[in-house]
């Protein structure tokens, strides 16, 4: 094999490439300087105390974590039995299905986004936030599926049936029997559309309205208009943000498995 | 059969439009302990899983206790099954795993408490009721199964190949255990598997299967000593077949005279059944292998390969020697070709 | 006990009535506004599209920084990979970790750090300056190089995850006795690792074209409307002319782009299994 040092050096910069960048922004928003520059013009908190004195934040954060809550909540609930019954049964049109649901993976958001105001909002009156709402769980949706679907896989279903046969009905041997042995599926399941969604935004592009923005959104439009630390403030706490949630998950479920 | 307990009538099984059992009928009585033998593919898991409800048959009936019972959920039926794979639930422990059913039957805290109790004792494991089933050992998950079947007091126990997962030591230990437990409990027992061994030393009755068809139905006794079927001779050790045509036997390679009154059917000889060392016919020794007990040997001979064993206390033959060998017509099992004993 | 697929369908069928009612039904009816050309049906709005230069030259571009990426960052991939798979047990788990991680983060985030990077006193320029190669900060941003290194970044991840995976499944001890046989490491790389890997590297590959054809916030920022890409021309389209024709056009060759490559990759999962 090639050598140790060739191997640290190769992983060295790689891992240099991949994630220097947000040791840059976290110092960059330390910076005392009135301009973003690095390295920062000395040491200060202030732009990052600045970024929760924005009002428009507070509302855009809101948002966010609204939809990847409820939209994560939805996409399961919708997704759980989907990935039950494609794990389990031979249903007819199975492989039309299985389409139908994985589709929102490969249409481009900023897609979805125009075509869901064009249709739903516009003639049908449906408000921005909701129309946001199920955008986020249609795109949640895959990914509760395939995550849900491959725990299940790995339960082999003559469990259930030994459940039945010990006197459970059919939704008791789910409840009793596989809800408990697919937790942590569905668990990585929520943390990933948790972070796909709190993340999203081509989707958001077209569907904002006057207050209603998710906060990546507001963002964007925040480093337009602003050219001081605390844009590079608000990107490192976002990223820590993430980083917490996946440290955590991985800690408890060994979550890069199911990514 | 007027003491059938379990009985299953003109059933036929089929997943989709594969028809897996054809039309199957059989009786067992109450306290029976009967072996659903065969190859796989033969249907006799299929067989097993529609007695425990987890199939609908397409057609046929099936009752237990003179009360038919084929269109009763799997969970009403009260039958017990030992899954192959033990499917124990994993997320809950051994006490757990056997009051699973008891809770389901909304039974008193403390009557649920000394029935897991004195069910993990009958099958010793009592001393382990804090642990998780993937803590245990095979021997340990397989009584655990068990355990968790029998304390529901089912009225049939169903057990899906339940020593094929096991080593040798363990499955001797577990064959008789279930024999023990049959005695003491009385329970009607029914049990799949492909192991002729496993089926002769633990089952009352052995039912033959192939294709979904029974080939023979019978004691142990009567399978081993007298199977009435290419099929079942070849299953239980006559490993030497020829056919009969006219008054020669055909092997692969030639064919031999023999003095015998049937004209048509098989001749079959076990290994053991064969003497070699002396007789009328000629051949060579191909290979021997040491199996403790016994010598096996392979002797190419004009009719084709015959396979005989020596015990192993006798003095061994040279490979590459020729030898002498005896197909004797009174130790050859005659078989008919439609299947009936002549 | 499964056998009731009516029982079976019940329970998927809402997920796939929600998604079609929601979901496919409006991004239908907007790939066909393409086809509509005051009110009439028509391909001309396709025609329009095509001859104007600017369309070109943002297609040819996107095509060629999806391109480039993906080469790219199979050439780090398959570095980086063969390493990570070399690492011991515990630190193989970190790296790997580590490499996931940017992809759950926030793009917005992860593209904006190339600003503080690339930008007129970025650390780059600081450095050209410092070092006296130009007197002037030469501009990094808004230019094809910082989209590509932004995009790059994006999915890179992607790469080595699909490559690693491959690696791992690759036969024990194929390399050692490829070189007992005499091969050179360019041998073992071209006859032995290549073939075996080549199923990770198409999806690798795939999963980066498709990211970066289809990317919105990397172009956005490091590009802006000097360096337009499908998805930043199609938001201008909309946003400064209420142009929907363009827009379904876009969307129609940025769906059959991602459907084609997903295809591809439904095709290698199935022929490997």
């Amino acid at each position: 094999m090639y050598s140790k040092w060739t191997t640290r050096l190769i992983i060295g910069l790689t891992l240099t490439f991949l994630i220097g960048p947000f040791f840059i922004i976290i110092l960059a928003g330390l910076s005392d300087g009135e301009f973003m520059t690095f390295p920062p013009d000395g040491i200060s908190l202030r732009w990052y105390a600045k970024v929760f004195t924005v009002e428009s934040f507070r509302d855009s954060f809101k948002l966010s974590m609204f939809l990847a809550i409820f939209g994560t909540i939805a996409a399961l609930i919708l997704g759980v039995p989907a990935a039950y019954a494609i794990s389990r049964y031979k249903i007819p049109y199975g492989e039309t299905i299985k389409t139908i649901v994985a589709a929102p993976i490969i249409v481009p958001g900023i897609i979805v986004g125009l075509a869901l105001l064009r249709y739903l909002v516009v003639p049908l009156n449906f408000t921005v936030t909701l129309a946001l709402f199920m955008a986020h769980t249609a795109l949640i949706l895959p990914y509760a599926v395939r995550v849900v679907s491959s725990s299940m896989n790995n339960l082999r279903s003559d469990m259930e049936e030994a459940a039945v046969l010990l006197g459970c009905s059919r939704l008791g041997a789910f409840t009793r029997v596989v809800l408990p042995n697919i937790q942590s599926g569905v668990l990585a399941a929520f943390i990933l559309g948790f972070v796909t969604s709190f993340n999203q935004v081509p989707v958001s592009l077209f569907l904002s309205g006057p207050g209603v923005r998710t906060l990546p959104i507001d963002m964007l439009s925040y480093m337009e208009i602003t050219y001081d630390p605390s844009v590079a403030a608000l990107s490192a706490l976002l990223a820590l943000l993430s980083v917490v949630i996946v440290f955590m998950a991985e800690k408890f479920l060994g979550f890069s498995r199911y990514v | 059969m007027s003491d059938a307990y379990v009985s299953l009538k003109n059933l036929t099984l089929a997943y989709g439009k594969t028809v897996v059992v054809p039309d199957l009928n059989l009786d067992v009585r109450k306290g029976e302990l009967i072996a659903l033998l065969g190859p796989s593919g033969c249907g006799k898991t299929t067989a097993m899983r529609s007695i425990a409800g987890l199939m609908a048959p397409k057609s046929g009936t099936i009752s237990i206790d003179g009360v038919d019972i084929t269109r009763t959920p799997a969970n009403k039926r009260g039958i017990g099954l030992v899954f192959q794979s033990y499917a124990l639930f994993p997320h809950l422990s051994v006490f757990e795993n056997v009051a699973f059913g008891l809770r389901l039957k909304k039974l008193p805290k403390a009557k649920i408490a000394s029935m897991v109790e004195q069910g993990l004792q009958t099958v010793g494991l009592a001393h382990l009721s804090d642990r998780k089933p993937e803590d245990m050992s095979g021997g340990q998950q397989q009584r655990l199964s068990l355990a968790r079947s029998l304390v529901m007091e089912p009225k049939v126990l169903l057990l899906d190949e339940p020593l094929s997962n096991l080593d040798a030591r363990l499955r001797l230990e577990m064959r008789n255990e279930l024999q023990r437990l049959q005695r003491d409990t009385g329970i009607t027992m029914i049990f799949v598997t492909h192991d002729q061994a496993e089926a002769l030393a633990l089952a009352d009755r052995i039912v033959l299967m192939k294709d979904g068809i029974v080939e023979q139905l019978g004691t142990p006794d009567e399978l081993y000593n007298a199977p009435n079927s290419k099929f079942a001779a070849d299953f239980f050790g006559f490993e030497n077949i020829f056919e009969i045509e006219g008054s020669e036997i055909v092997g692969r390679t030639g064919r031999l005279t023999v003095l015998i009154d049937a004209k048509e059917g098989y001749l079959a000889w076990r290994p053991s059944a064969i003497t070699i060392g002396s007789g009328p016919h000629q051949g060579t020794i191909s290979s021997m292998a040491f199996a403790g007990e016994l010598r096996e040997y392979i002797i190419e001979a004009p009719l084709g390969q015959i396979k005989v064993t020596t015990p192993s206390s006798t003095p061994p033959f040279d490979i590459g020697s020729p030898i002498a060998f005896d197909l004797a017509i009174d130790k050859a099992r005659h078989l008919s070709k439609n299947g009936e004993e002549t | 006990m499964f056998q009731n697929n009516r029982e079976g369908l019940a329970l998927a069928l809402p997920a796939a009535i929600f998604t079609a009612l929601f979901f496919l039904l409006p991004v239908g009816f907007l790939l066909s506004e393409a086809f509509k050309v005051d009110g009439m049906w028509s391909m001309q709005g396709y025609f329009d599209f095509a001859i104007k230069p600017l369309n070109q030259t943002v297609f040819l571009r996107t095509l060629k920084l999806g391109f480039l990426v993906a080469l790219t960052s199979a050439i780090i991939g398959y570095a980086c990979a063969f390493s990570i798979v070399n690492l011991e047990g515990k630190s193989r788990g970190r790296v790997f970790g580590l490499v996931v991680l940017p992809l759950m983060i926030s793009p917005v985030a992860r593209t904006y750090a190339w600003i503080v990077i690339l930008g007129r006193t970025g650390i780059v320029n600081d450095a050209i300056l410092g070092l006296g190669l130009s007197d002037t900060p030469i501009r990094i941003l808004f230019t094809e190089t910082a989209v590509f290194l932004g995009l790059l970044q994006l999915f890179l991840p992607l790469m080595i995850i699909s490559l690693v995976s491959a690696m791992e499944n690759l036969p024990k001890d194929v390399i050692p006795a490829a070189r007992v046989l005499g091969a050179n490491w360019l041998q073992v790389f071209t006859k032995v690792i290549l073939p075996l890997t080549k199923d990770g590297l198409v999806m690798g590959g795939t999963l980066v074209f498709t990211g970066s054809l289809t990317a919105y916030i990397t172009p956005a920022i490091l590009g802006g409307s000097k360096v337009l890409m499908l998805e930043t021309l199609l938001y201008q389209r909309v946003n400064v002319a209420n142009d929907f024709v363009s827009a379904g056009i876009i969307a129609t060759i940025l769906i059959i782009m991602s459907f084609s490559a997903n295809l591809l990759l439904k095709r290698i999962a199935k022929a490997r299994s």
